[in-house]
């Protein structure tokens, strides 16, 4: 018994932890209704300028915080000022995607700059602990639960009672509206985005003090923990960030109680989903709260879709088919074979996040499905590979359909919050159920491409393969955007009460849409899969989503070929810059937002 | 084989002349240029750490081979390409490698899936692909072109089993691992091995490497109440499960994989690591020259700092390519022969290393009983703590 008396402390322990996080994230959801992916990076900021305070200036604590707060507030205001202020009056999903690329671009400096070591970061509060229970707490501990809980209090008390709070709230119930008003908008957005950075950046500094460990891969752990806090919470509501947080510490250790410790993320995402489904708007919404909006419809930015000519396309077809018959290296030809790859998943991903305006953040589970599919009817049942794949496909649009309709009913932000969650639950799912997908030992020895029982194993063979399954896939997607059922997609993105009005079944056409996505998405994962020879659990993940939904955005929402020309350009772009080596990532990160910034609505436009 | 090789050769030489390289002094081997080595390893992403200690290994062998006269000669030199350890990355790393007629051998790439995906490639085209952190048991398998100078884990987790059973006597057992494919693997060979050495394994828990609260793990462990702590970790994991331990309150004695061996476990881990024992495959005050030589080159080039395994393993399979090369000249074939061929090879990890041609693997890894005390790693004194 005295035992659960240690899991309920330590979950609080940690949901403190995740409090900080969500706290900064909470802040600038509800003024700019923006989930900051940057703010895992700042964080990341924050524990680094901590370190060089400790270590190299001996500062005492009260100045290392002072310190540490004032220039990630700083970087903040660099993020807003220059990041994200550009992007007002552009597509909602931009800023969402800014903030991607900065975060890029951060993590990278700091990795650049102090190494990819890990670092100790030492505490600097005495190392007594009290007993409680079996365990104990230590004065850390309870300074950042201080830290989070005043913070927390303090901006609730600001947001309610200043002045300054009033226009918060205003900016974040109706910018234009607030405007009129003679609220200074940007002023506000300054502010809020100072004060998150700072938090953001102290609690960095706190964590790495609390594990005594900082390194430069810390972020993107603690954007999506801090996520999943916030989300549940109720996005945007200050003190529902810390309640959500404690709780998922709390359902953490409880599932690690009871089922052991591989499965502790596997909890946390499914309370995400749980949470959304029960109470989309989270734990703490309050009734009279706007409804969220949607990503996509009536925040499309007003593109023409740029029209390339039949013929045009039917010569870069052309061209492409004939390729490996010219002088061109394999290595050139394995490129193209990764941008085909990612190609058929951006076309899924299009489909769904533009045409239907669901955005999807967990599209490499579609992956996961149909590779591991694939790979364990081909080696355990010996189904010719050609079949596996299609059966691959088939089983991603099936399952991937079941797992992603709770999200069916949910709008906005809360959407892509939901894939999110789901993709994880698949990685952790695959990790877990060893009887059938070997765990973390993963799958090895996977058959190669055949057809028609030839091997296809040059480079050559597994090109024209992959081209003509892409080009199938789009050409059916084309098709299907033309038709009438294309248009009814559209309708829902664009206005789904209108839609609904209209006596279509929103559910019906977002499952169909799914089943489709769900299919190529899959057939991608088989071919890659049988391409690899072994794939495990981290063959397919977040990285993996997220850079289809860069692609998705770049070529165009909903727009088929821009959804391949995107593939090609991102795969391609990092491979351009393999010369650059460290620096790589740091230029793909400024070239995204180069893109969002003066391409908004994508190189070929949204359909 | 060799038809596809000089299909590749062609191929890449129509390539290379594509893209504006000097095709000629390519194929004429020139003398004067390096014999080049690809690397293909994380520089960036997760995994950016371990990219930046390989360099590290693999420049001080480098100097040393060149001070000793070179390749029969020539300088040997490498090529890193950033993987981030990603399969997709590793799979065009390995086209371009295979597809570029200077690169005469390939090391890395650093995950299974990264390595693994990339295999079949460098098989069907004739390139050794040289892992040398690549434990999974599957990763030779994949051709004769894989090699291996990644220390079995068959072979070593009974050495860790024997420390803790046998020499500190712990009869019940905690068994902490990373949740992947290196950390199953390991577990599997650990705990076979302690239980045959009469231990009960009173519970195991795997962890993800992104992992960093162990608070509510070390309750069950607590629970299950071991008289020992195994912890099949890397280092930074290793020294924060040992600090969160000590702050929850368990004290018993804990053991680690040899992977935990770093400057920085004890940097990371304070006090919390006093006491932790550790079975590795080297010291620093090891007296063999093979060890003494790359401690006291490793300090002296860069600035005092103390090496670590995975500097270690670079170091060593640099070396190893070195000698490989030295026999197999610049032929991707005749490498691969010559891999069969090197006897004897110096190395810090394994003293004189020789492949066992059945497995493509090197066996007999040293193995020393270290303990931290007072905040370094000694020998143990086989005083129990």
């Amino acid at each position: 018994m005295s035992s659960w008396l240690d899991y309920t402390i330590n979950g609080l322990i940690v949901g403190n932890v995740y409090a900080l996080v969500a706290v900064g994230l909470a802040l600038i959801f509800g003024v700019s209704r923006l989930i900051n992916f940057a703010q895992g990076s700042i964080y990341l900021v924050g524990a680094y300028i901590g370190w060089v305070a400790v270590v190299q200036l001996h500062t005492p604590l009260p100045l290392t915080i002072i310190f540490v707060a004032v220039v990630a507030a700083l970087v903040g205001l660099i993020i807003e000022r220059f990041g994200l202020r550009p992007l007002q009056n552009s597509v909602r999903i931009a800023p969402l995607l800014a903030t991607i690329g900065i975060s890029f671009v951060l993590d990278q400096l700091v990795m650049l700059t102090f190494s990819p070591n890990p670092r100790a970061l030492p505490s600097q509060l005495p190392d007594v602990r009290f007993q409680v229970g079996g365990g104990t707490i230590g004065p850390l501990d309870l300074l950042i639960a201080g830290v989070g809980i005043t913070s927390a209090l303090s901006l609730f008390v600001f947001l309610r009672y200043s002045k300054l709070g009033w226009a918060v709230r205003a900016a974040s119930q109706d910018r234009d509206a607030a405007m009129q008003m003679g609220v200074d908008v940007n002023r506000v957005n300054q502010a809020v985005f100072g004060i998150a950075a700072a938090l953001g950046g102290v609690s960095g500094l706190l964590v790495g003090m609390y594990y005594n460990q900082i390194d430069t891969a810390m972020s993107l752990q603690a954007t999506l923990k801090g996520v999943v806090a916030e989300v549940v919470g109720g996005a945007g509501n200050v003190p529902g960030a810390v309640v959500g947080s404690l709780l998922l510490g709390l359902v953490e250790s409880y599932g690690v109680a009871v089922f052991g410790t591989s499965y502790r993320n596997l909890f946390a995402f499914l309370l995400l989903v749980v949470v959304l489904v029960l109470r989309p708007n989270g734990l703490f919404a309050s009734a009279r709260q706007a409804p969220p909006e949607p990503l996509t419809g009536t925040f499309i930015a007003p593109s023409r879709p740029v029209r390339i000519p039949r013929w045009a396309l039917l010569v870069a077809v052309a061209v492409f088919a004939i390729l490996p018959l010219l002088p061109v290296s394999f290595y050139v030809l394995q490129t193209l074979i990764n941008a085909w790859l990612l190609g058929m998943l951006a076309l899924s991903l299009t489909l769904v996040a533009g045409t239907i305006g669901q955005v999807s953040l967990g599209h490499a589970a579609l992956l996961a499905i149909g590779a591991y599919t694939s790979a364990l009817l081909s080696l355990t049942f010996s189904v010719p590979v050609g079949l596996a794949i299609i059966a691959g496909g088939l089983m991603s649009a099936a399952l991937g359909t079941i797992l992603i309709s709770p999200s069916f009913r949910l709008r906005g932000h809360y959407v892509s919050i939901a894939t999110l969650a789901i993709g994880e639950i698949v990685s952790l799912v695959i990790l877990n159920w060893e009887s059938v997908t070997r765990g973390p030992i993963g799958i090895s020895g996977i058959p190669p491409l055949s057809l028609f029982g030839y091997d296809l194993i040059s480079a050559s063979s597994v090109y024209w393969f992959s081209f003509v399954v892409m080009v199938v896939l789009a050409l059916l997607q084309a098709r299907l955007l033309s038709s009438h059922l294309g248009r009814s997609f559209r309708a829902i993105r664009d206005d789904d009460i209108a839609a609904r009005a209209y006596g279509l079944s929103l559910n019906r056409y977002k499952s169909l849409a799914f089943i489709f996505g769900g299919f190529a998405a899959g057939v991608s994962g088989g071919i890659a899969a049988h391409l690899y020879s072994y794939i495990n659990h981290e063959t397919f993940n977040t990285q993996q989503s997220i850079l289809a939904l860069t692609v998705v955005i770049l070529g165009g929402l909903g727009n088929v070929l821009g959804a391949v020309v995107g593939s090609v350009a991102l795969v391609g772009l990092p491979e351009l810059f393999r010369v650059a080596a460290e620096y790589r990532i740091l230029i793909y990160g400024i070239v995204l937002l180069l893109l969002v910034r003066f391409r908004p609505q994508g190189l070929l436009g949204t359909i | 084989m060799s038809n596809i090789n000089r299909r590749t050769l062609v191929k890449g030489s129509l390539a290379a002349a594509i893209a504006g390289t000097a095709l000629s002094r390519a194929a004429f081997a020139d003398t004067a240029e390096p014999i080049l080595l690809g690397v293909s390893g994380p520089l960036t992403g997760p995994n950016a750490q371990y990219g930046t200690q390989w360099k590290q290994g693999f420049d001080l062998a480098l100097d040393e081979i060149l001070a000793a006269g070179g390749i029969n000669g020539r300088k040997l030199a490498y090529s890193f390409e950033d993987s981030q350890s990603d399969p997709r990355q590793s799979v065009a790393i390995a086209q371009k490698f295979v597809s570029d007629p200077r690169i005469v051998l390939e090391l890395g790439d650093f995950s299974s899936p990264a390595s693994m995906a990339a295999s079949p490639i460098y098989q069907r085209a004739g390139l050794v692909q040289f892992g040398f952190t690549n434990s999974h048991p599957d990763f030779t398998k994949g051709g004769d072109f894989m090699w291996s100078t990644s220390v079995s884990q068959a072979d070593e987790q009974p050495l860790l089993a024997a420390y803790a059973v046998k020499k500190l006597g712990l009869k019940k057992l905690a068994v902490l691992h990373l949740n992947t494919d290196w950390g199953r693997t390991s577990r599997d060979y650990f705990v076979n091995a302690a239980k045959e050495y009469g231990a009960e394994i009173a519970v195991t828990e795997g962890y993800i490497a992104e992992e960093r609260d162990f608070r509510s793990t070390l309750v069950r462990v607590r629970d299950a109440n071991p008289d020992g702590l195994v912890l099949i970790s890397y280092y930074s994991d290793g020294a924060l499960i040992a600090r969160q331990a000590r702050q929850v309150g368990l004290k018993q004695v804990i053991c680690a994989a040899s992977s935990v061996y770093s400057p920085k476990f004890l940097e990371l881990g304070g006090d919390a690591v006093e006491d932790v024992h550790v079975g590795t495959r080297y010291f620093p005050e090891d007296p063999r020259p093979e060890v003494q030589k790359f401690i006291t080159g490793f300090k002296k080039k860069y600035n005092g700092l103390e090496p670590d395994a995975f500097n270690t393993y670079a170091y060593d399979a640099m070396n190893m390519a070195a000698a490989v090369v030295k026999i197999g000249g610049t032929d991707r074939r005749a490498i691969r022969d010559a891999f069969a061929k090197v006897k004897d090879v110096p190395s810090v990890i394994f003293g004189r290393a020789t492949f066992d041609v059945a497995t493509r693997r090197v066996k007999g890894a040293m193995n020393a009983e270290l303990v931290v005390r007072k905040g370094h790693f000694a020998l143990w004194d086989g005083k129990p703590t």
